[in-house]
């Protein structure tokens, strides 16, 4: 364990949570007695094959689920509590901007829900479609962008509250090769100035090592965790590193865990 | 330029061509049954459209005056059935319960023959306008509840659990994403019932009112083959009317929900 890991204060924590969907032929269980610590200004990957759970887990952990069994923690309250407090930003696998909002309007739809006033709400818009690259686009509606826009537009939204935490289920999963890594250093360079709790969810393990502090590395049938990797790349990441001999080196470690599962 | 000499030539020029065999047929129908079968009644049963159009010009100002009554009163139906079946298809839309209780009377409401219901109607207010009013009110709160309740439902899951994981109110939840995500539906409803709205309060007034379109289509029947003009010329009014009432609502759709997929260029993928 490094020094990190020692040290840090824990901003969510898992406690043996299970997750059994019921079904009318046999119930599913999702996920099975998983328990993890992510620390607050961490960024964590959930990486596993379709089907293990991550979104499960992830919906746990905005309480946007409960659990059948197990506790969880945010901040040192229950996630309900976290999220009623406003703490968290999501960005699901889709968009889901709503039609009939210009993207401007998209982007201050949370800061209207926790009562900013206009003027800051457009400041913060204004300031976020500069970060995100879409500054220019502030006036379309969202079917006048690319899916990778959107997806911009989406990760503009849940960081427009600042929130403490920030919970992101594939949010490139849909994009080409190109688009995806320049959004992962995007992503990184706009984490680097929040400093926000990011709980990043993936089956690429190349994306999973580029972006986290720690893997966790989840097993389907049911749903476990196997094993958490360690990303000693040190920050920031460049796009050399992707091409570094360390960076290779992490990513066939983590597929033999996965030839082992 | 281009784009509109397009539009032109797609959808107004095929469209005038149609109207212009179709009038040409009428015309030698016409002609057809009067001169050479020599039917009785031939102009009540297929009138020439020329002789129709000119009684229109003639005719006027009188069917501006009884039209705009009638439309009136039609709109006034509307907004009062598109208040009620907004309200219904909110409450129904906000509670299980509401929908399981209020559902059925709805559908048998719409079994009710409004033959039957407009003397009921006008027997318990008598007054001829507001008569018109509930009966137009009452044909149609029915669609706008059922579409409106669709639309409210339409609100993507994914598109409610984002305002969950923003901890929004029960009210920002209505007036941030299912009122808006419902005005494709609520237009969907208004444009069915508009002109059933224009319907109702003619037939309102073909049983008795004091001014309207359907009065004088009325009056006309009366006088019999000598007004045979006058009162085809009642009917094309009040086939105006329901189509005005239609173009209304698609001008209002446009302005409140510009937004909708029907609208979008075309270009792309999407
Ligand atoms: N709402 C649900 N009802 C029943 N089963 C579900 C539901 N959501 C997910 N599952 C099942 O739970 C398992 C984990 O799903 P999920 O969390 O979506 O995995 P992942 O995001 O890793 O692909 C899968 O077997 C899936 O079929
Ligand atoms: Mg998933």
């Amino acid at each position: 364990m490094t020094e990190k890991a020692v040290t840090m204060i824990p901003e969510i924590e898992l406690d043996r949570v299970s997750m059994q969907y019921p079904s009318a032929h046999s119930d599913v269980l999702a996920l099975q007695e998983v328990s993890l610590n992510i620390a607050k200004g961490e960024f964590v990957a959930l990486l596993g094959p379709s089907g293990c759970g991550k979104t499960t887990l992830l919906r746990i952990m905005a309480d946007l689920i409960q659990p059948t069994s197990g506790g969880i923690k945010v901040a040192g309250k229950s996630a309900k509590e976290a999220r009623l407090a406003q703490k968290y930003g999501i960005v699901f696998q889709n968009p889901v901007l709503y039609d009939w909002r210009k993207v401007r309007h998209n982007i201050t739809l949370p800061l209207e829900l926790m009562g900013v006033k206009k003027a800051g709400r457009y400041r913060k818009a204004e300031e976020l479609l500069e970060l995100v690259g879409l500054a220019k686009f502030a006036d379309k509606y969202p079917w006048q962008l690319s899916g990778g826009m959107q997806q911009r537009v989406a990760i503009a939204r849940a960081l427009a509250m600042e929130p403490e935490i920030l919970l992101m289920d594939e949010p490139f999963s849909a994009l080409d090769e190109f688009t995806r890594e320049r959004l992962n250093e995007e992503l990184l360079s706009i984490w680097s100035k929040v400093g926000n709790t990011v709980v990043f969810v993936t089956h690429s393990i190349q994306e999973a090592v580029f972006l986290s502090d720690r893997v966790f590395i989840l097993s389907p049938h049911p749903g476990r965790l196997s094993a958490v990797a360690e990303i000693p790349l040190p920050r920031p990441r460049t796009r050399e590193m992707r091409n570094g001999e360390v960076f290779f080196r992490l990513i066939a470690q983590i597929r033999d865990r996965f030839e082992g599962v | 330029m281009n784009g509109f000499g397009n539009l032109l030539r797609l959808r107004f020029l095929p469209a005038a061509v149609w109207g212009l065999a179709l009038l040409a047929i009428w015309e030698a129908g016409s002609w057809f049954l009067l001169k050479v079968l020599q039917v009785r009644m031939a102009q009540s049963k297929l009138p020439y459209i020329h002789e129709v159009v000119s009684a229109f010009g003639r005719y006027g100002s009188t069917l501006l005056k009884e039209g705009w009554v009638t439309l009136a009163n039609a709109g006034l139906g509307l907004l009062l059935g598109a208040t009620a079946g907004t309200l219904l298809a909110v409450l129904m839309s906000a509670s299980q319960w509401m929908e399981r209780l209020a559902f059925p009377y709805a559908v048998a409401s719409q079994m009710v023959p409004i033959l039957g219901l407009a003397p009921i109607v006008y027997g318990i207010v008598r007054d001829d306008q507001w008569a018109r009013i509930i009966i137009a009110g009452y044909i149609t709160f029915f669609p706008v509840a059922l579409n409106m309740l669709r639309g409210l439902r339409s609100a993507h899951p994914s598109a409610l659990e984002l305002m969950r994981s923003y901890a929004a109110k029960p009210w920002s939840v209505y007036w941030k994403l299912r009122f808006p995500a419902s005005l494709p539906g609520l237009f969907g409803g208004l444009k069915i019932a508009a002109p059933l709205a224009v319907t109702g309060a003619i037939l309102v007034e073909l049983m008795g009112a004091r001014n309207g379109v359907g009065v004088i289509m009325l009056r006309n029947l009366y006088y019999g083959p000598s007004h045979v003009y006058m009162f085809w010329s009642t009917v094309v009014a009040g086939a105006l009317l329901g189509v005005l009432s239609y173009l209304t609502m698609s001008v209002l759709e446009r302005l409140a929900a510009p937004w909708q997929p029907e609208f979008r260029t075309k270009g792309g993928d999407r």
